[in-house]
């Protein structure tokens, strides 16, 4: 019996057993999830179509300078030369880097709030569903997916969630988090709560530089680089988003959601737990759906993924120590392969393994996903 | 083992909603007139040491699944005049969150007296 097998130390990632990626990207080409766009919006399919720059006019996307080798990979228009456009494609990237399971995400579809016209965001979140269940999802078992559903129109993104939700390669609601305002505890996105709750299905928040003017418009127009703009946009808009969920009740509402946030790293969790739970005693007249502390319901309900880290290999026990803080049962490995900021699982192991037993280390690389995701 | 401390005259707690704070054995202790009863807390606030029974007494805020934001206007709540936490006078639990308690006292009116038990 190995060690790990004892539940003691894990040494190497090979004592594993399991990797899942909890933000496993597909880098959506426009023309492929077109033609998936359903016969209701048949006019949204034929005006994209039609359009010269759908990434401007369609989504409207934009940056201070160009993203530089984050547009290499297909990250934010989805090129021609995206790695990861095809099924086999993604697998053998997984294999590269020993990753058992994904859970796919979308990439350009990650600017969807940046869709003005709510039609037409609902056509390409339904759309994108569609193509991702066909082209990746279908007839294997590494990959599984969230299901994308278009915050502009909750009451649709519900019925999107309804029509779907049985097929069991999909495992979770991706709502895309920059650029989502109101944020995430206005109740109109009640309906979707509901329905990712009735289901049994976690909702995973990512964020996106392509929505940043849609979020933070004054730090949009003066941030003058692209690298400051992706820095931030990341935490900033995970920290508005889980503060008005906790704050505003959205967990007393709905006791049985789950909440994932993603891409974001993990060292800003324990501070705004911190401070989320002292601002909650002391302005408690603002708060009175609150029936405990916003880290309990943190505790109790949002799981966070790895990636990215940050540059902390000079200091791996600090790294641990921000996980420590955070929850370990709350944390999942993320790669975000094939983005160009991505983690391999080594990234987070190495920082991890010396410092939590074997049974935690497990879960961390992905045994809470499994249980999160019913793997 | 506890002593009986006289700390206060029943006119001195006559009115609804006032207080008395004086040290009983090492530990200030306020006794407060609440829904017609008097009861002791430790005029100590467990957040960061402040003085809690200083601070006002006040109703309480509540909100419902319909919207509703009521006040309650019975001042039974302490609010620490140094953050703000908030404290029921009758039990000296936190409004907040089970994980904080004031100390709280037996209070006892014999002959026109108040004695804290401590």
């Amino acid at each position: 019996m190995s060690r790990a097998d004892t539940g003691g130390s894990v040494d190497t990632l090979d004592d594993l057993g399991r990797v899942i990626d909890t933000d496993a990207h597909v880098t959506e080409h426009l023309g492929d999830v077109l033609p998936y766009v359903e016969d209701r919006y048949s006019g949204v399919r034929e005006i994209i179509d039609r359009a010269d720059h759908p990434l401007y006019d369609v989504y409207t996307i934009n940056h201070p300078t160009p993203p530089s080798i984050h547009s290499e990979f297909g990250d934010i228009y989805g090129q021609d030369a995206a790695p990861t456009r095809r099924r086999d494609a993604k697998l053998e990237e997984m294999a590269e880097f020993g990753i058992d399971r994904g859970i796919l995400d979308p990439t350009l579809n990650l600017a969807l709030n940046t869709v003005d016209n709510p039609t037409y965001a609902v056509a390409l979140a339904n759309a994108y569903n569609s193509w991702l269940l066909d082209s990746f999802l279908d007839g294997q078992e590494r990959l599984v997916g969230n299901l994308l559903v278009a915050p502009q129109r909750p009451d649709l993104a519900a019925e999107e969630i309804d029509r779907l939700a049985d097929e069991e390669a999909f495992v979770g609601i991706q709502i895309p988090s920059t650029g989502l305002v109101p944020p995430a505890g206005h109740r109109r996105y009640d309906p979707i709560y509901e329905a990712a709750a009735e289901h049994g299905l976690p909702i995973a928040f990512h964020g996106a530089a392509s929505a940043t003017f849609h979020n933070f418009a004054s730090m949009r127009r003066w941030n003058e680089t692209y690298a400051e703009d992706h820095a931030l946009v990341h935490p900033y808009t995970q920290m508005w988003n889980l503060t008005t969920m906790l704050y505003r009740g959205t967990f007393e509402r709905f006791p049985d959601l789950d909440v994932v946030f993603q891409e974001s790293g993990i060292a800003w969790v324990p501070f705004l737990k911190w401070r989320l739970d002292d601002h909650y005693m002391e302005l408690s007249d603002d708060l009175p759906l609150l029936t405990r502390l916003p880290s309990e319901y943190v505790d109790e309900s949002v799981y966070f993924t790895t990636q990215p880290l940050g540059l902390t290999a000079a200091s791996p026990k600090h790294m641990a120590q921000a996980i420590e803080m955070t929850g370990p049962g709350n944390v999942m490995y993320a790669s975000d392969l094939p983005h160009a900021d991505f983690d391999p699982p080594e990234e987070l192991f190495d920082r991890i393994a010396p410092a939590f037993d074997g049974e935690t280390v497990r879960g961390m690389m992905g045994g809470t996903a499994a249980g999160l995701y019913g793997l | 083992m506890t002593d009986r401390h006289r700390v206060a005259s029943v006119e001195e707690l006559a009115e609804e909603g006032s207080r008395v704070i004086s040290e009983v054995a090492g530990q200030e202790v306020a006794v407060f007139r609440v829904k017609g009863e008097l009861h002791a807390l430790a005029n100590y606030c467990v957040h960061q040491a402040g003085p809690l029974c200083e601070g006002p007494l006040t109703g309480r805020i509540s909100a419902e699944e319909d919207g509703s934001l009521r006040y309650d206007e019975t001042e039974s709540v302490v609010r620490c005049p140094w953050h703000g936490w908030r404290f029921d006078v009758e039990t000296g639990d936190s409004l907040q969150s089970d994980r904080w308690t004031t100390p709280t006292y037996d209070v006892e009116v014999e002959d026109g007296e108040v004695y804290v038990s401590r």
